[in-house]
């Protein structure tokens, strides 16, 4: 049991962190000083000092979407590796349940936004689901590609074992896959380029507009599995560049700097780009399906 | 490894570029396709740096990534132009059907045999769907600018098919051809120019209309 609260504990605990990265970045394209690295903490331990408020047409569904969402959130970052430190639980197959924790997650998320009753709610709820079908599909071919490369279907064999030798024979299929899924990533936390996460006024929003009935500590609950999800996905692709075999110390150091290097690289993204029109989305993640299927012919020329 | 990472860089761009409709973005997006595909000269040459490598290399730098770029972003900003008009196809149509014409181009280099050395297995499919890619660019997108790109992509998937008979190439050959795209090039920025002096638009649609 230890390892796993202690697993646990390390994505609590780094998970906003994240955040105030990506934040910090952002202000510093803004020429602004921005706000702490912390803020996102903050912004959690003000929402659980408050008090909630229920619509009296919600029902009990409402109430259970915020402990959904942080467990499927909990539950999905005891599978992932952080830099040579093992996860604590493993088994053949568990990059499937990876996935559908998250689509568990997006269903109890999508069905808490449509008890509210408000059709603005249903609007953004109606844009997850359609978006999340082609994501998903996205997300599968990326698993399958490192699936043929690694040759197991256990996630942290998937992700760490061997990748320094792998980089050599199966360099391109790796490009494809951390650049799909990058765009996986970016799709499946609603960041810019697909959804702008500080806006709650617009008609074009997605993830937040199917939270705005929630307030007090169950915002904060959702806020923060959303957080633990960018951190989990962003660590999958992480992993892919931390060599195996190094010293705990060495490869936790190594998975660190890299966390910090994708936070600075999706604020670097979110401050050069414009949201994409809402029509445009699709074409986005097609893209990603045609690098993962290019992904696909390369492994069959060579031969994995 | 490098090699092939390239390579498959170069394929990325090429289907970041079908999927672009901002003609500023297009232009940038071949002026780093080439920046890549200068590098691989340098790193097919296995007998050592030698000054025939070195000019190809540095010639496709300047004429590509710096000369053409700069005068296609010229021709843009003189004609006023930023974005591409709707495809003909639309963009997602056009992505899926890149994403084929390359594996149709893997497929095919598959089944050809080709007499001399290969650097990497990814050398030839890389040509062939670069080339695919610009031909399809070409046919598909209605401004007379993005057509202009395709083609330049379409040459960047011969200028890698050549790199194959590198040192057999006389040196002359290849600056040849560095000469003719640049002329052509600044030919079809006049063209795009006149175009746009008659008709108020760069839309090659409108050629096909009648007017005295």
């Amino acid at each position: 049991m230890l390892p796993i609260f202690s697993h646990i504990l390390f994505v609590l605990a780094l998970s906003p962190l994240l955040l105030g990265v990506i934040g910090k970045t952002k202000a510093f394209f803004a020429g602004r000083w921005g706000p702490p690295l912390l803020q996102p903490w903050y912004d959690i331990a003000k929402l659980f000092r408050k008090g909630v408020v229920y619509s009296t047409t919600t029902s009990w569904v409402f109430k259970l979407t915020p402990v959904v969402v942080m467990a499927t959130a909990l539950a999905s970052c005891i599978f992932v590796p952080w830099g040579s430190i093992a996860p604590p639980v493993y088994f053949w197959g568990d990059a499937l349940l990876f996935i559908y924790l998250y689509g568990l997650m997006r269903f109890f998320l999508i069905i808490g936004a449509l008890d509210t009753g408000s059709s603005f709610e249903g609007m953004g709820a109606s844009r997850e689901a359609a978006f999340s079908c082609l994501s998903e599909i996205v997300l599968f071919m990326d698993f399958i590609l490192l699936v043929m490369v690694s040759k197991s279907l256990v996630l942290c064999n998937m992700l760490n074992t061997g990748f320094f030798s792998s980089w050599l024979s199966m360099g391109p299929v790796l490009v494809l896959v951390a650049v799909s899924f990058f765009l996986v990533m970016l799709v499946e936390n609603s960041r810019i380029p697909i959804d702008d996460p500080n806006t709650h006024l617009e008609l074009t929003m997605i993830h937040e507009v199917m939270v705005l009935d929630h307030s007090g500590y169950d915002l904060g609950l959702i806020l923060w599995g959303s957080y633990i999800k960018l951190f989990v996905l962003g660590s999958v692709l992480v992993s892919l560049f931390v060599p195996a075999h190094l010293s705990p110390l060495t490869g936790v150091t190594f998975f660190l700097c890299g966390m910090g290097v994708l936070g600075i690289t999706i604020g670097v993204v979110e401050s050069v780009m414009a949201r994409l029109r809402l029509n445009r989305v699709p074409h986005l993640l097609i893209g990603a399906f045609v690098l993962a299927t290019l992904g696909f012919i390369v492994i069959l020329l060579k031969g994995a | 490894m490098w090699l092939d990472i390239s390579l498959i860089v170069i394929i990325l761009s090429g289907i970041v570029l079908l999927g672009s409709s901002r003609i500023g973005t297009i232009i940038q997006l071949f002026a780093f396709q080439s920046l890549v595909l200068s590098s691989i000269p340098l790193q097919v040459d296995r007998a050592g740096l030698n000054w025939h490598v070195l000019t190809i290399a540095f010639g496709t730098l300047i004429v590509k990534v710096f000369v053409m770029p700069n005068f296609l972003f010229w021709a843009i900003r003189h004609v006023r132009l930023r974005r591409e008009a709707p495809t003909i196809l639309g963009y997602g149509k056009t992505m899926l059907l890149g994403g084929i014409l390359v594996g149709m181009a893997f497929y095919i280099s598959s089944k050809l045999t080709l007499p001399d050395r290969y650097f990497s297995r990814l050398f030839i499919p890389a040509a062939f769907s670069i080339f695919a890619i610009g031909l399809l660019l070409l046919v598909s997108r209605v401004k007379a600018i993005t057509q202009v790109i395709g083609y330049l992509v379409m040459e960047n998937g011969i200028f890698l098919f050549s790199m194959l008979l590198l040192d057999k190439t006389p040196f002359l050959i290849e600056m040849g051809i560095l000469l003719d795209i640049f002329v052509a090039v600044l030919v079809m920025s006049i063209v795009i120019n006149n175009i746009t002096e008659d008709y108020e638009d760069t839309n090659t649609l409108n050629l096909t209309t009648l007017r005295d």
